[in-house]
């Protein structure tokens, strides 16, 4: 490997650690999201020119925040009407010398935080807060996130240029709610991350199941999180359900690629360390005793399946009253769908067939493939295979992702 | 990319500051190793991207007077 080449890797690194300590730093002294962001971008741009012929300096997420920071006290000059915070910054540039200190700021803590409440704020789309939790949070590059999401690279740069002026019109405070705000607030930044998580367990499109970088990065941010808000039993909740279906990965595709149902996996594969962090955190959030939210009991169904070292192991009457539980809080035919499946493995398929018939005619499962799925499991089971070829065929039409494509037209040749 | 960060110090593993590793969401497990006649050692297993942030997370722990060996886990 040459030299720059190493350089290089140490730079992407170091970018990816330190990004968000440094956008965050910046953040609290411009109280612009967006200037905070392009000032660490050209700080990056700065240590590509510089390090590989200087050198990566001992301390180079101090050289970065103190780099970026020089940047915004000039593009602020140019503002005139700025001169407050000119100063201000200039103080803390002149206390901050690249070389010194101990990290960026082990301090940085209400900062970071104040970051991931900014980048998930509720005025923005899902899609913006996807975009921008990823670029200022994960330190993924532009590329990255488009690939990663099947998407072009201008497609989400211009999502994140947008939500940055989105923020910057709304004037969204860069600060951590408080009281009743920040239930709703934290809300919407345990779906970005959870919406992060899915997009790689099952992803919508393309050819494979799962794009596990997504699923690394969302729980790594769970984790962090959990760090920075501990008496938040959601949080922790969130994390145990990433932990625990993240454990499953490895036994969730077969040699080909397709898809392995749950029950058929082999748990050899499942990662018993992950499971463990996963009860851990569960055990966080009972800790806590806060009225269970809808990642707590999404965590708690995942866990019956955790602690079954056998598929026949499994607690499905437990599952069966954990999703009416879950059904009370977050109202949901895909829940009863699935509370459908706990009851047929509880009670046999006719008990969960019952419950499928009922909720069929709801909207929000009009076109959702698991619906004929499930449904064609349980015809199968009670040996309609006739009505259940057709649920298969029907659900293999609807779903997006090939390889299910496939799983589902086999099981549709294998009733006959 | 897992990685198992040996550690051979003369101070015990939980008095080297690893929580840098926990608060950046990466540290998966730790523990102590039986002591030897070189001294107290333990190990961090992290979940990172590549080697090279394997090597810079564990740069910036204080670890005085240390060897410490970084090997990547053989993913199954």
């Amino acid at each position: 490997m040459g030299a720059t080449t190493s350089v290089h890797r140490t730079i992407d690194a170091v970018w990816r650690m330190e990004s968000a300590k440094v956008i965050a730093a910046l953040a609290r002294y411009t109280r612009d999201v967006g200037l905070a962001e392009e000032m660490a971008q050209d700080a990056l741009v700065a240590a590509l020119e510089q390090w590989p012929a200087e050198g990566v300096p001992r301390n180079p997420g101090a050289w970065l925040t103190t780099t970026a920071k020089r940047r915004a006290i000039d593009q602020i000059r140019r503002r005139e009407n700025l001169h407050r915070k000119v100063e201000e910054i200039g103080r803390e540039v002149k206390e901050a010398t690249p070389d010194a200190g101990e990290g960026v700021d082990d301090e940085i803590g209400d900062d970071l935080l104040s970051l991931i409440f900014t980048a998930c704020h509720p005025v923005l789309g899902t899609e913006a807060r996807v975009a921008l939790t990823l670029k200022m949070l994960g330190g993924l590059k532009t590329e990255e996130i488009a690939r990663a999401f099947l998407v072009s690279e201008s497609t989400v740069a211009q999502r994140i240029v947008r939500a940055k002026k989105a923020l910057a019109e709304a004037g969204v405070p860069f600060e951590v709610p408080e009281g009743p705000e920040l239930a709703t607030r934290l809300a919407s930044v345990l779906e970005v991350l959870y919406l992060i998580f899915n997009e790689g367990y099952s992803a919508t499109g393309g050819d494979h199941w799962m794009r596990p970088e997504l699923c690394a990065e969302a729980l790594r941010l769970g984790r962090v999180l959990a760090e920075l808000a501990p008496k938040e039993a959601e949080v922790h909740g969130l994390v145990a359900l990433m932990e625990i279906q993240a454990s499953r990965s490895r036994a969730r595709t077969g040699p080909g690629g397709e898809p392995v149902l749950l029950l058929e996996q082999d748990r050899g594969k499942w990662d018993w360390l992950l499971i463990g962090r996963g009860l851990k955190a569960l055990e966080r959030a009972e800790a806590l005793h806060q009225p269970p939210g809808p990642y707590y009991v999404q965590a708690a169904l995942a866990a019956c399946h955790g602690r079954a070292r056998r598929a026949e192991d499994t607690d499905w009457q437990r599952i069966a009253a954990l999703y009416q539980v879950l059904g009370r809080i977050s109202p949901s035919p895909i829940v009863e769908l699935n509370r459908a499946v706990a009851l047929s493995m509880a009670f046999g398929p006719a008990a969960g067939l019952a419950l499928v018939d009922e909720i069929a005619g709801e909207k929000a499962l009009q076109g959702y493939h698991l619906l004929p799925s499930v449904r064609g499991d349980f015809l199968v089971k009670l040996g309609r295979t006739k009505e259940a070829k057709a649920e298969f065929e029907k659900a293999a039409a609807l779903t997006r992702n090939e390889r299910e494509k496939v799983l589902l037209l086999d099981r549709a040749a294998a009733c006959g | 990319m897992r990685f198992m960060v040996f550690v051979r110090s003369p101070i015990p593993l939980a008095a080297l500051h690893g929580e840098a590793l926990v608060r950046a969401g990466v540290l998966l497990d730790a523990g102590d190793l039986v002591p030897d006649a070189c001294g107290v050692s333990g190990y961090w297993l992290i979940d990172v991207r590549d080697a090279a942030e394997a090597v810079e997370r564990v740069k910036r722990i204080h670890l005085p007077a240390c060897v410490v060996e970084i090997r990547q886990v053989a993913v199954v």
